[in-house]
């Protein structure tokens, strides 16, 4: 038995320390919010937080996460998360979807270490993939995003290019 | 890149130096005039299954317990927001708030066939409406709606479902105005309707819910139904219901299917094409592992979870037996499309049109053009996985996939059972782009439950299973050739075209009683067959070769192929016909001479102009070439238009910006249209820049996103839709944006 800190309670899993914590969650917690996607940490749909920085789950053992607190998706929670949150759905971020969860956990970690940055500078620390190709509109969310945690100086909103 | 064009006889032309022209960018929408018929006979003879407290109006609605209304899609919604039109659609002539209409899987049943995605592909001109064509395709459709293939792909689930959604939510109205009226007393014509409410002057009023027992038993009559056009919701587009739940990780996959006591499996196949598994044995005492399943060229473990099976299967031992494996690799297909094309050995095109008449008297400049492309994975988000239960009453089956005709049929197929005893079960689906039209995934996940009567297995498969098993878009080579007048424009035009056939491969995988290969596979020449520019003297040439590599639908199909070598040849033409590419465009859509198609192609081809001279080109950083190239597309029935602004530094291409403008008759849902464009020009630019899937003695070499690489937010480039509404008959939209972007590119 090892025991995992999951979004603020603490859970013994029966697993082999060697186990991806990815398939931890999944069938062992049934934490499905978390995907997978490459198995390789190349796709980063399975990012979730461990002690607050953004990390792909399915290259991390649960051995290494034990002690540290690990937050999904389905424990995401705070202004922060909130912003990335409403401004995905404001901008119609998802197609399929899938990776989304993904790019919400790795938004909300680069804003979490400093909420007022430059949209370029938010996005250029996110690296995951979209095979929909909603790159234009998560530019969109990040932006929107910005201006719900920077109410002051709020970046300009594009203009939805298709009228 | 990756897709390799070889130098045309006159070796390398200066591309890039493109483009010049007036006028302004054009902007708005413009709402066409509606041009869906209604046709009434769409809402006969079958009613949508109502349960207690539910009550059925119609084939594709009815009132759920809670009072809302359900709008049936028989499309899988895979990304393209299928159930936000349904919604869309129904909520507008119900006049309804979006809010009271939800959409929900229809059953897997005859009515909700498909037979648009079949009737595209019949090898007719779709400019021409003569009357065999027309007689030929109303026989395939009674055909195919009789059998009753459902399936979600072509770019046709708006225009299977728009119009019937539309009939029968008239025909609801009709149902809840006559129960008001017998309710009140009062004659039809005095009832008014708001907000989901049917009330009389006195103010007496009732919901549509409160209606909906009584209006259930009337009998559905024929109702006028006005054309498609703007209205509350159509032409302005809604918010998606599933973009919160698709955000906040609650929105369930197949891959998240978690039924009480499920066991998991892991899948491997056999490393070369074509090997069959000979022999496969456990080590024995693995914590949490069940068995061992082999196929016929697969292994598989199966355990209480999937990273328990994931460790038996890196531990078991397994035997492959190549005897019969393909030994082929990427340079022996690609010799073989050169040997015929050089029509060598036994081949002959198997598909001749437009036999060019005259060409032999053409005289005048030749240029000539050899073009190839790879063979491309899909790569969806969510790798194959597919969970099934088999019991002794049938089997159910959760998993996202593009047709549950084809499904059933599968599954019944290996269970030995009838398709009656199937059920399918469709969660989301983490990407299709044609890869779930093959449901090989689900055939195996049930032959593996099977060993675990009355077990629920999920068989997931890992990226590298995903890519090395998949159906590709065939590669191809092409021999492209005109001669040129003395205005610079062609006087013949030859096109060759060296491909395997995605439909002769795929109906001997799907339906193995049906006769693939009868009818010529008219996506081996989409995109260039059909062409809206007027060419005089034109052949276009087919020659099916296959090695055996299996390809499947790859999203576009045919049009990612042929729109690419044939609109980078009209770029050389222009190049040495001394005319830009776009006016050079404008010039052969003139000698079309007035053609429906023409048109359309001209009013898309002058907004890009427009755009082009009122929008100046950013320099590139120093050393490095800024340009535009410019394509134009015709597929699925619409337009589509693509000016891409590149950079070019040493080997480097970089993509900054694309304008895309857009004519599939009418923009239903616009915000829409334009994230589908947006996404399809992605997928096509992270072929054209980065995707290659190459074979070694028969091994598939890409395994990850490593080995092949997409498009990230680092390199996507900034993608700008104009959508310009023709009011013609509404065209496919998932798709048209995936062809245009590589020979606007390259």
């Amino acid at each position: 038995m090892i025991s995992l800190n999951i979004n603020g309670r603490s859970h013994q899993v029966d697993v082999d320390p060697d186990t991806p914590l990815l398939w931890a969650l999944r069938d062992e917690l049934q934490l499905t919010g978390t995907k997978f996607g490459c198995g390789r940490a190349l796709c980063g749909a399975c990012t979730v937080h461990i002690d607050g920085e953004a990390a792909r789950s399915c290259s991390i053992m649960v051995g290494d996460a034990a002690g540290k607190t690990v937050t999904t998706i389905e424990g995401l929670a705070g202004d922060i998360a909130r912003a990335v949150q409403d401004a995905w759905v404001e901008a119609a971020v998802p197609q399929c979807g899938y990776c989304q969860p993904g790019f919400v956990m790795a938004a909300t970690s680069v804003l979490g270490k400093n909420r007022s940055q430059t949209k370029e500078a938010v996005l250029s620390q996110i690296a995951n993939i979209c095979r929909c190709g909603t790159y234009d509109a998560i530019r969109t969310a990040v932006a929107i995003a910005l201006g719900k945690l920077n109410p002051a100086s709020a970046e300009p909103r594009k203009q939805e290019s298709a009228k | 890149m990756t897709t390799d064009r070889k130098p045309s006889r006159r070796g390398k032309i200066a591309r890039r130096t493109f483009l010049i022209a007036a006028g302004v960018v054009g902007g708005g929408l413009l709402v066409g005039a509606g041009t869906v018929i209604a046709r009434l006979s769409s809402i006969d003879g079958y009613k949508l299954p109502a349960d207690d407290g539910e009550a059925s109006l119609g084939a594709w609605l009815k009132f759920a317990r809670d009072g809302k209304i359900e709008v049936a899609v028989p499309h899988q919604e895979m990304g393209q927001g299928i159930y936000a039109l349904a919604v869309l659609l129904a909520a507008e002539v119900l006049r309804l708030p979006i809010e009271a209409v939800r959409a929900v899987p229809a059953p897997v049943h005859a009515r909700f066939a498909n037979p648009v995605v079949l009737l595209d592909g019949l090898p007719f001109d779709g400019h021409n409406d003569g009357l065999f064509q027309g007689a030929s395709v109303w026989t395939f459709d009674k055909i195919l709606r009789a059998l009753g293939i459902s399936a979600t792909g072509g770019s046709t689930s708006t225009r299977n479902i728009a119009e019937p959604i539309r009939a029968c939510a008239a025909s609801a109205l009709d149902m809840l105005m006559r129960a008001a009226a017998e309710k009140f007393g009062v004659a039809a014509s005095q009832l008014k309707i708001a907000d989901g409410h049917i009330s009389i002057p006195d103010g007496k009023s009732a919901t549509y819910a409160e209606l909906a027992d009584a209006a259930a038993k009337l009998p559905p009559k024929t109702i006028a139904l006005p054309l498609l056009s703007a209205g509350t919701y159509v032409g302005k587009g809604i918010a998606r219901a599933d973009a919160a739940a698709k955000t906040n990780g609650s929105a369930r996959y197949g891959i998240d299917t978690r039924e009480p006591g499920q066991l998991y499996a892991a899948i491997r196949h056999s490393p070369r094409l074509g090997g069959v598994l000979q022999k496969a044995t456990l080590r024995e005492g693995l914590p949490g592992v069940r068995g061992l399943v082999e196929g016929k060229d697969y292994v598989a473990v199966v355990a209480s979870s999937y990273s328990k099976a994931v460790a038996g299967l890196e531990q078991a031992d397994v035997v492959w037996n190549d005897a019969k494996a393909l030994s082929v690799s990427t340079k022996d297909v690609f010799a073989a499309y050169r040997a015929a094309l050089d029509k060598g050995a036994s081949y002959q095109p198997r598909w001749v049109l437009d036999k060019a008449g005259d060409a032999a008297s053409s005289t005048g400049r030749t240029v000539a053009a050899t073009y190839d492309a790879p063979f491309l994975a899909h790569a969806t988000m969510e790798p194959m996985n597919a969970t099934a239960v088999v019991t002794d009453k049938g089997v159910k089956v959760w998993a996202g996939h593009q047709s549950g005709y084809l499904a059933q049929l599968r599954a019944a197929g290996v269970a030995g059972v009838s398709a009656d005893a199937v059920e399918i079960v469709t969660p989301y689906l983490g990407g299709g782009f044609g890869r779930r039209a093959d449901l090989d995934y689900i055939a195996k996940a049930v032959e593996i439950a099977r060993k675990f009567n009355g077990t629920p297995v999920q068989t997931i498969w890992s990226r590298a299973e995903d890519m090395r098993d998949d159906f590709y878009r065939p590669a191809a080579m092409a021999d492209v050739s005109a001669t040129l007048d003395a205005n610079g424009l062609p006087s013949s035009f030859l096109y060759r075209i060296a491909v395997p056939s995605v439909n002769d491969q795929f109906v001997k995988r799907a339906l193995p009683a049906a006769m693939g290969g009868v009818l010529p596979d008219r996506s081996t020449v989409d995109g260039a067959i059909f062409s809206f520019y007027g060419l005089r003297n034109r052949s276009i040439e087919n020659f099916t070769v296959d090695l055996g590599i299996p390809v499947g639908f790859w999203r576009s199909v045919g049009h990612s192929l042929n729109n690419f070598f044939f609109e980078t040849f009209i770029d050389e033409l222009s190049v040495e016909a001394g005319i830009k590419p776009i006016d050079y465009r404008a010039q052969l859509l003139k000698a079309a001479n007035g053609t429906e198609a023409a048109k359309r192609a001209s009013a898309v081809l002058t907004r890009l102009s427009r755009f082009d001279a009122a929008t100046q080109l950013r320099p590139g950083k120093p050393g490095a070439k800024a340009g535009r190239g410019v394509a134009l597309s015709e597929c699925f029935h619409s337009f589509v238009g693509q000016l891409a602004e590149v950079e070019v530094d040493g080997r480097d291409i970089r993509v900054r910006r694309v304008l895309a403008v857009v004519d599939c008759g009418l923009a239903i849902d616009p915000p829409n249209v334009a994230a589908q464009i947006r996404s399809a020009i992605i997928y096509g630019l992270s072929a054209a820049l980065y995707g290659k899937v190459d074979f070694d003695n028969g091994r598939v070499v890409p395994e990850n996103f490593d080995t092949y690489p997409v498009l990230t937010l680092d390199d996507a480039p900034e993608i700008v839709v104009e959508i310009a509404n023709s009011g013609a008959d509404i065209g496919g939209v998932g798709e048209i944006g995936t062809p245009g972007i590589a020979p606007a590119v390259g």
